[in-house]
């Protein structure tokens, strides 16, 4: 029928000139959770990386040859004509045997070549090794074959570290022993070292995704990953997202990776075994409070305390300020998934809000006060929670209400969450930057 | 001039008519006529093909503008324009309006439509149950979106993954909404899809072997059985979630104990089947349309047929490679890795037999064979992405990403959407007498291929930079700005595009008016199958007189022959082969109200079960006079309505009773009459 007008041919040449030009600024993107090319770290993921490539590349291939033979077809084979009854009739092939033959049989051999090198890769991946490091939590010294729990719920993820040698087999993460340590949003591991994930669920299926680091596995409520594991061969911050949809703010459940070297990491453990740090006064009033008195807040600190112990406590833990407040039988009354971020060393970590939000600002490495504030005055503002009861007689919550905490206590707790340190150092702070 | 094989001859009206003179209770039993009460009652395959293909399009135009949302929404970062909970609402109801309203009702528009005519049957087997299963589908369709009204639409995502979709984390009625929606639409395909197979199976005329039927034919009939066998498993599925968001049944509830893996593990048995349920119907399509614009036979016939036969059973090895992160064994992982890369080869197939069709032929790129070709380049991108996925290793870097999210989209947007407006340039003189423009058209079809790419093809980049899926926001710095605008504007091409097509089927026809509606002749485009064998638009009755078949292409093999060197010479005219149509002494199933009347009990039911129990009753009512009206309708009157240009009383009762007492009803026994006391 009609030919393609010269106008039309010089759009679509203008066109592709723009898609390349888009395709070679795309890739100038620092693009923090890629899952090809330079920044991928640990050798998982540049395995699954560098394999994909390979099969880009047959698909390109492919798809070549498809689109060249349909354009020499058309430049070649096509009639311009808008008689239907104009031209000749091309000799009548119903098939060739042979050729179908042949072309069933290629694409199944080479997809058995790739299946070859594919059932190699997945039996890596699913493979680990005995890689025991010692370690000295508290006063001893453990020998701990790097392992840690995943447990997603909405929307953040806990990590927990259980040292030395314990069977972390089981099925419901209610059953599992108490752990040593648990962080919130983010996961801090050696660097150079294999670290198993027994990744599992509170509430919904997540999915736990570290793209620099390896590919994702599914967060299942009363199921464990088959072993999973990642590892990060530089020592810095990934970024990762939760990929299993799971409601209202499965788009702002984010988690960071924290990879240090051997002596920091060994800092880092021997930190979050301690509570909170408190000076002398007010570490006598925390006591007074425990034991029951009812002494008056002298300073911002202790009023902070104060707010805390009736305000958070009811669902997060703070050792040294509210432990003794604090029962997970009490949070399950209040959560749906029974558990709320560990604050005790909120401000060693580098993110907070479901791993949205930075704890300090990567451009200044200031305390990120501002983002902390607003947070507490409204959570609603910074991330979508399910606050109302779920529904006629059940009360529990999704996520975080708003406490209608005052001015005063906002700055107060403020300046509590910022002094239950240790800060990470400033190579940490920066590299959580994304722009 | 039986079109029908003996067995089934067997029990025409005649002892029905003469035992229940006057049912309890029956409703007038309607005559063809040609007002839009007819539309109602009808139980014409053609007529209902077109609703189903109307329905569709109104949903399309309701899923579009779901998708648009959602491109504005994610064109900048940190998007502001729905709230999380409505955005997680639209994409769901997206995906399942286009997935289940969308796809599949167009899908079952094209087959209803034009099975019986390929095959050369006077109607389906059971005309009843056809209009049944549209107005089930229908009522089902509104159902679900009249969700929206009712408090806000379904947000687990179509796939509505368990423990996310008990009343804890969903408490509002959408899920609910999903669950009963879908089993009633369901319900709908079920019979469908035994309609279509018992008419493919029995109808078939003399010499129609299974082996002479078309492409397309072929393709929906393993369509029909991939629905016969998944649908039942998605319907447990969904009753055993609507027995756990109302009564507490604890299938799914992981507090008492449940596996959330089952649901995965149903949902995706049913959910692989439907993803070829999706494209085969357009490989049918492009499988037609092909041949017919490059003026030679399908390359490798038999090959093109098997290979769809092997997708529809491989197609059941492979649903868990959707749950390769999930957990499973890496055994089963390994096992579905390897299931799902060979399901390739018989896909691979096609493709190639299409270019081989096309190679060497003298092609005439109509929009019908542009939109044809455009399935072949675009559903290989899909098809290579999907064997990326089946490495299961690269799958856990890629799945729920907007990688898939590409993926699926080359395969039903680039195989089985623009296999569908091929579909429609193709056959639309066919079905409404008046060709759709040409001009138009392609630039239907350019806005369409470029809108398409530009949304679709950045998604790839975008999930390997790790974009995930659903999400209703991202944030500033992850590389993901650039490419998530340029989607957004090419959601707007396509809308375009979309909105073009519309515009053309207004404009084409008022051309056509002003130009004295001439008719287009039984074959426009010199094609090859049965349908172009009678007059355009196709007449009530179908065929003036059974065809004998005698090969594959039976029609082009009577417009054509071969000289001594073997060359292609014009044997006849289409005019001189096909039939005019004229034929008035036939005799069709007369229509029915209680189709309509049946189907609108099942969403009374589920508003009942949703909103009141007491609801329920009256629904149930109905279903059952539907029911028993159907039993003891009157059966057919052969004198009555026959053909499509009587002029008979369509409102006088005693014309029934008499007719239904006439005796010449031996030699007009034809496949409708039949059937019909039998559906």
């Amino acid at each position: 029928m009609t030919p393609i007008s010269p106008a039309i041919r010089k759009a679509l040449r203008l066109l592709a000139v723009v898609v390349v030009a888009f395709v070679l600024a795309s890739c100038a993107d620092d693009a923090e959770l890629d899952t090809l090319g330079e920044q991928l770290a640990g050798p998982e993921a540049r395995d699954i990386g560098s394999f994909m490539t390979w099969i880009l590349w047959i698909c390109y291939l492919v798809f070549a040859i498809v689109l060249g033979i349909t354009l020499y077809a058309w430049k070649n084979f096509r009639i311009k004509t808008d008689d239907y009854e104009e031209g000749d009739w091309p000799e009548q092939v119903h098939g060739n045997t042979t050729a179908e033959l042949a072309w069933t049989a290629a694409p199944a051999i080479l997809l058995a070549v790739v299946a070859v090198f594919t059932l190699g890769l997945h039996s890596s991946l699913n493979s680990t090794d005995d890689n025991a490091i010692s370690l000295v939590v508290g006063e001893e010294t453990v020998a701990w074959e790097p392992e840690v729990v995943v447990v997603g719920q909405q929307w953040w993820w806990e990590y927990q570290y259980h040292f030395g040698d314990v069977d972390l087999v089981a099925k419901r993460v209610e059953n599992l022993p108490a752990a040593d340590l648990t962080t919130a949003t983010q996961m801090v591991i050696p660097v150079g070292m294999e670290i198993e994930l027994e990744i599992t669920s509170r509430d919904v299926i997540h999915s736990h995704w570290i793209p620099s680091l390896n590919g994702k596995r599914d967060a299942v409520p009363g199921r464990q990953s088959a072993p999973w594991k990642i590892q990060a061969d530089e020592p810095g911050v990934y970024f990762g997202q939760c990929t299993e949809f799971c409601g209202l703010s499965h788009s702002r459940m984010r988690m960071q990776v924290i990879a240090l070297p051997m002596d920091q990491f060994q800092a880092w453990v021997t930190a979050q075994m301690e509570g909170v740090a408190l000076d002398a006064a007010d570490q006598a009033y925390v006591d007074a409070l425990v034991a029951g008195d009812t002494p008056t807040p002298e300073n911002s600190t202790q009023r902070a305390i104060a707010t805390f112990r009736g305000k958070c406590a009811s669902c997060h833990l703070m050792e040294n300020v509210a432990d003794d407040l604090w029962s997970s039988e009490r949070v399950a009354e209040q959560l749906v998934s029974g558990v709320a971020p560990n604050l005790t060393h909120f401000s060693s970590r580098t993110t907070f809000a479901g791993g949205i939000r930075n704890v300090w600002d990567p451009d200044t490495g200031l305390f990120n006060a501002n983002d902390v504030r607003s947070w507490l005055q409204n959570p609603e503002s910074i991330k979508a929670n399910y606050t109302e009861p779920v529904s006629e007689g059940d009360s529990r919550m999704r996520g975080m209400p708003n406490l209608g905490l005052s001015t005063q206590e906002i700055d107060d707790l403020v300046a509590l969450l910022e002094s239950t340190g240790p800060k990470p150092s400033p190579e940490i702070i920066t590299e959580t930057g994304v722009e | 001039m039986a079109i029908i094989e003996e067995p089934l001859a067997i029990g025409s009206g005649d002892a029905v008519s003469e035992t229940v003179d006057r049912p309890l209770g029956d409703l007038t039993r309607p005559q063809i006529s040609h007002t839009w009460r007819d539309w109602l009652s009808t139980v014409d395959h053609k007529k209902i093909g077109i609703m189903y293909g109307a329905a569709a399009l109104f949903f399309f135009v309701i899923g579009g503008a779901e998708a648009l949302l959602i491109r504005l929404q994610l064109a900048t970062p940190n998007g502001t324009l729905l709230s999380p909970d409505v955005y997680n609402q639209v994409f769901t109801m997206h995906g399942v309006t286009m997935i289940f309203l969308v796809a599949m009702p167009m899908a079952a528009a094209f087959a209803n439509y034009l099975l019986p005519l390929q095959i050369g049957a006077r109607d389906v087997a059971f005309p009843r149950l056809n209009a049944l299963s549209f107005w089930v589908f229908l009522f089902g369709g509104l159902f679900l979106n009249s969700a929206w009204l009712l408090g806000g639409g379904a947000d687990g995502g179509w796939f509505n993954y368990a423990p996310n979709s008990t009343v804890t984390f969903s408490p509002s009625h959408g899920i609910d909404f999903y669950a009963l929606g879908l089993q009633i639409t369901g319900i709908a395909s079920l019979m469908s899809a035994i309609n279509l197979i018992t008419t493919v199976l029995n109808m078939r005329p003399k010499g129609m072997t299974m082996f002479r039927m078309p492409v397309f034919t072929w393709m929906n009939l393993v369509v029909q059985f991939l629905l016969l066998f998944a649908v039942p498993v998605i319907s447990v599925a969904l009753f055993e979630l609507t027995f756990d968001r109302l009564f507490d049944a604890n299938f799914f509830n992981t507090e008492a104990g449940a596996d959330p893996l089952l649901w995965q593990h149903l949902f995706w048995i049913f959910g692989h089947p439907e993803v070829y349920i999706l494209i085969l119907p357009s490989f049918g399509i492009v499988s037609e349309v092909i041949p017919v614009f490059s003026r030679k036979p399908i390359f490798g016939y038999s090959f093109m047929v098997f290979s769809g036969i092997a997708i529809g059973f491989m197609g059941w090895g492979v649903w868990a490679h959707h749950m390769f992160v999930s957990g499973i064994g890496p055994i089963s992982v390994a096992a579905f890795s390897l299931s799902t890369m060979f399901i390739a080869v018989p896909t691979g197939v096609k493709i190639l037999n299409w270019l081989a069709t096309i190679w060497g032929g003298r092609l005439r790129f109509t929009t019908a064979m542009l939109f044809a070709v455009g399935v072949v380049s675009m559903f290989t991108i899909g098809g290579l992405s999907g064997v990326t996925h089946s490495i299961a290793p690269a799958d856990t870097q890629q799945t729920d990403t907007y990688y898939i999210v590409a993926h699926f989209y080359y395969v039903i947007f680039g195989g089985t959407l623009l296999g569908f407006f091929a579909g429609f340039y193709f056959w639309w003189p066919k079905m409404f007498g008046y060709m759709l423009n040409e001009r138009v058209g392609k630039w239907n079809f350019w806005l369409q291929i470029v809108g398409f790419n530009l949304t679709f093809g950045p998604m790839h980049i975008l999930g390997l930079q790790g974009m995930s899926r659903r999400i209703d926001s991202y944030d500033k710095g992850f590389g993901f700005e650039l490419w998530n605008l340029v989607a957004t504007v090419g959601a707007f091409i396509i809308a375009a595009s979309v909105a073009l097509f519309l515009v053309n089927i207004a404009i084409s026809r008022r051309q056509w008016k002003a130009a004295g509606s001439p008719n287009p002749g039984p074959d426009p485009w010199d094609s090859r199958s049965l349908e172009w064998m009678t007059a355009s638009p196709t007449p009530e009755h179908n065929f003036d007189e059974e065809i004998e078949v005698e090969g594959l292409d039976e029609f082009w093999h009577r417009k054509y022959g071969y000289d001594e060197n073997h060359h292609v010479v014009r044997i006849a005219t289409a005019e001189e082969v096909a039939q005019d149509g004229s034929n008035t002494n036939v005799h069709l199933p007369s229509p029915s109200y209680f189709p309509i009347l049946l189907a609108a009990g099942f969403p009374i039911i589920a508003y009942g079960l949703i909103f009141s129990l007491w609801l329920c009753i009256p629904g149930a009512a109905l279903l059952v006079y539907g029911m028993v009206g159907w039993i003891f309708e009157h059966p057919d009157d052969p004198n009555a309505a026959h053909g499509h240009d009587h002029d008979h009383d369509d409102d006088d009762p005693d014309a029934i009773e008499s007719g239904g007492e006439e005796e010449d009803q031996g030699e007009l026994v034809v496949a409708g009459a039949t059937t019909e006391t039998e559906a």
